[in-house]
């Protein structure tokens, strides 16, 4: 600004002067405070917006790491995703088929159960049949001796009634022929 | 005076051969046998006794004829039984008749291990067998 003042022709100095009169300028004091405002902004650049601005540098620089690490955190967090999809849908297929082979192992159980309980079934009814069969063998012999025994008793009892001297005679006489055809 | 049974059988046999004359048994001879062998009470006599009196015991059996009959036979057919048996087993069968009523009519002949049986009982011990009964 001072330069600009030298500057003006010689023939307008007096209106510069007399313009910066009228608006109150005193030369010293002006350059004394333009010299104090630039200290000032040295010494405000030198110690205070220096070290804003590289505060500022650094936040932005966290900024852009943690956005960084937010965007790699979100990509292995989609990662994970599908990872963990995957697992389930495989962890799913095991399962589907450890349940199938299970239901297969079950019938196939059931099955063979149901065999052996069927054969076991088969096993007691041919023993109770044959128990029963020589239930009744045994209860037909029995009735059998009794009738036997009936019938012996009824004949004893009904021949030595009718037995007759003529019978018993006739009875000794073919024991005694049978013995003298043995001589 | 023999020890061993094997003696002591040969011994008994020895002693019965020579109360045995004809196949007939002589009683007299067994009857001295017997005396001789408890007079002279040597070891092992007992034993010597009891094998003679088996060899006897057999022998008289095979000659000895039981005849049980359910009624009284008549004389003539004793007689004829008699016959039969003389013919059959030689002389000298003992005959010795009994009357037995359970054996409800015929007659029935032992003699040794032979048995002739007409009897009625014999014959409901067969129906009785058929039916699964041991015994009548």
């Amino acid at each position: 600004m001072n330069a600009l003042i030298l500057l003006i022709p010689a023939q307008s100095g007096g209106q510069v002067q007399q313009i910066a009169e009228t608006f109150g300028v005193d030369w010293p004091h002006l350059v004394a405070q333009i010299i104090s405002f630039c200290i000032v902004c040295f010494l405000l650049h030198r110690f205070a917006y220096k070290p804003v601005l590289q505060i500022l540098a650094q936040r932005r620089q966290l900024i852009a790491e943690d956005v960084a690490n937010r965007e790699k955190i979100k990509a292995e967090l989609e990662q994970a995703e599908t990872e963990r999809r995957r697992i389930m849908l495989e962890a799913d297929a095991k399962a589907t088929k450890v349940i199938e082979e299970a239901h297969a192992a079950a019938a196939r159980l059931l099955e063979h159960e149901t065999q052996k309980a069927v054969s076991v079934a088969e096993q007691v009814i041919a023993k109770a049949k044959e128990a029963a069969l020589l239930e009744h063998d045994r209860m037909l012999a029995e009735l059998k001796r009794e009738i036997g025994i009936l019938v012996i008793e009824a004949t004893a009892s009904i021949t030595r009634k009718m037995l007759t001297a003529d019978d018993q005679r006739r009875m000794a006489e073919e024991t005694i022929n049978s013995l003298a055809r043995a001589a | 005076m023999p020890a061993t049974a094997s003696h002591v059988r040969r011994a008994a046999k020895r002693l019965f051969r020579w109360c045995v004359v004809n196949d007939r048994l002589q009683e007299e001879r067994a009857r001295a046998v017997m005396q001789e062998i408890l007079k002279s009470k040597r070891r092992g006599f007992i034993t010597l006794l009891s094998e003679f009196k088996r060899l006897l015991t057999i022998e008289v059996a095979k000659h000895t004829a039981r005849i049980d009959s359910a009624v009284l036979l008549e004389i003539d057919q004793q007689t004829r039984i008699k016959d039969g048996l003389e013919r059959a087993y030689g002389e000298g069968i003992d005959s010795q008749f009994s009357q037995n009523p359970d054996l409800i009519g015929g007659i029935r002949i032992q003699i040794s291990s032979d048995v002739y049986d007409g009897t009625v009982r014999a014959r409901l011990v067969a129906l009785g067998a058929s039916f699964g009964i041991r015994s009548a």
